[in-house]
């Protein structure tokens, strides 16, 4: 699916994550900030690109600033702003959870 | 312990000055109604009623950031502050945000996601969201094989474009294979950012190896570049001009392959008489830096677009006509009476 418009989901409190999503026009390129990302980089990634995936989004530049969150609000604030930015945030998608 | 972040009305006086003593605390003391009378609005942080942290943002340029971490986690505010600052700012679509503070916080903000484009010994210009620098540059067209070929670069704000920036692209149009000419995007001068576009390209419009594009919030003007936190003895302009060099030369061109940057002379202003001068000493030997000689018109005098903007305001435009391309005469002919308007609306004719 098309990303419509730039959306952002989570905060920079602790335990969050911040996520911001654009257009992009070279498959899914995560920068990523984040004091844990030697150790858990790759994964904080593939939960986002994972995601993004069951959205159909192929196509997005995403910028994510990490303050130790779990999986589960990486994927939490991923939907989030998955759907923010495909304008679709008016019917949740359960089922990606 | 609990903590809030509300709006703080500036207007109020009794806030106003609470706000200052707070920023005053932490070393901050210019309160000049150029800074603040720019700022669109403001957070403070509130432990019970004591402000122990305040930020500010002025279109996407944050401003006035100070916190106190007496007793509290190092960092901690601050990150509740620009959170709470890029929140709202996002809230308002607004996802390019920026930042000019001392160097030593850059370090907090690039903690916080912000990407540092240029710094200096003094102060630090960092971005963040989207679009980027390099979303800029992509979008910014390219040339083939440009490591083979002579490019140049020139900046101007072209308030309104005369001979005088024409002759300046054609001295580097001939001497190079390609020419990439920004127009400050800043839109605070007597022409808006679309007119002083539009005439450029129109000035410009038969030299087949000049491109003309956005300077975007790289080329940045001095309008944007908050000075408040500087100490002050300082000067303002060689700091602010030391930091447009360096992103320059750091970020825009080497990714365009830029070898020469071609400035004016300035026999008139003494602010871009600095402004040549901190360019000759920062991007040599990346970038070279030759200075065209100002052309006089058909009656001596320098073309500056000074002159034009006080002819304009005069209402006498034909004695200047000498001094501009065909194409912005015809444009100040016909729109002189909106002009007029804008200058009497107090738009500054004086600066750049």
């Amino acid at each position: 699916m098309e990303i419509k418009q730039t959306a952002v989901a989570g905060t920079l409190e602790s335990s969050d994550i911040q996520i911001m999503l654009s257009k992009g026009n070279d498959g899914i390129q995560i920068d990523l900030e984040s004091d844990v990302k030697k150790q858990f980089g790759d994964q904080i990634e593939s939960v986002i690109t994972e995601t993004l995936k069951k959205f159909d989004i192929d196509n997005a530049k995403v910028k994510a600033v990490d303050k130790g969150a779990l999986d589960c609000v990486i994927k939490a604030r991923t939907i989030a702003v998955a759907q923010r930015a495909l304008k679709t945030a008016d019917q949740p998608a359960w089922e990606v959870l | 312990m609990y903590e809030s972040i509300i709006q703080l009305n500036l207007h109020d006086k009794k806030k106003r000055a609470e706000w200052m003593t707070f920023m005053k605390s932490l070393g901050i003391a210019d309160f000049s109604d150029k800074e603040v009378d720019a700022i669109d609005f403001t957070l403070g942080m509130y432990d019970g009623d004591q402000l122990v942290g305040t930020g500010s943002a002025s279109g996407n340029v944050l401003k006035y950031i100070g916190v106190c971490n007496k007793g509290v986690t190092q960092g901690s505010r601050f990150n509740a502050i620009i959170n709470a600052l890029t929140s709202r700012l996002y809230q308002d679509q607004v996802f390019h945000i920026l930042v000019f503070t001392k160097l030593k916080y850059s370090e907090s903000f690039q903690h916080l996601g912000f990407t540092e484009l240029a710094h200096t010994e003094l102060a630090a210009f960092l971005e963040t969201g989207s679009p980027n620098l390099t979303d800029y540059l992509a979008e910014l067209p390219k040339i083939d094989q440009p490591d083979r070929q002579k490019i140049a670069g020139i900046v101007m704000n072209a308030n309104p474009f005369t001979n005088g920036h024409r002759f300046l692209v054609e001295s580097a149009a001939k001497e190079s294979d390609w020419v990439y000419v920004f127009v400050v995007s800043t839109d605070a001068s007597l022409f808006t950012t679309q007119e002083r576009v539009k005439l450029v390209k129109e000035g410009l419009s038969d030299l087949q190896n000049v491109m003309v594009v956005d300077g975007g919030a790289y080329m940045v003007s001095y309008a944007t570049f908050p000075s408040y936190f500087l100490p002050s003895n300082v000067n303002n302009v060689t700091y602010q001009t030391m930091m447009d060099a360096r992103i320059f030369r750091d970020q825009i061109a080497p990714a365009l392959h830029i070898g020469t940057r071609y400035v004016g002379t300035e026999p008139l202003s003494k602010t871009t008489n600095i402004y040549n001068q901190t360019l000759l000493k920062e991007l040599p030997p990346k970038v070279n830096v030759k200075e065209i000689q100002r052309n006089k018109n058909e009656s001596g005098q320098y073309i500056t677009a000074t002159n034009v903007r006080r002819a304009i305001q005069e209402g006498d435009v034909t004695k200047v006509k000498d001094s501009l391309p065909t194409s912005t005469y015809q444009f100040i002919k016909d729109h002189l009476g909106i002009l007029q308007s804008r200058i009497k609306k107090g738009m500054n004719i004086d600066g750049n």
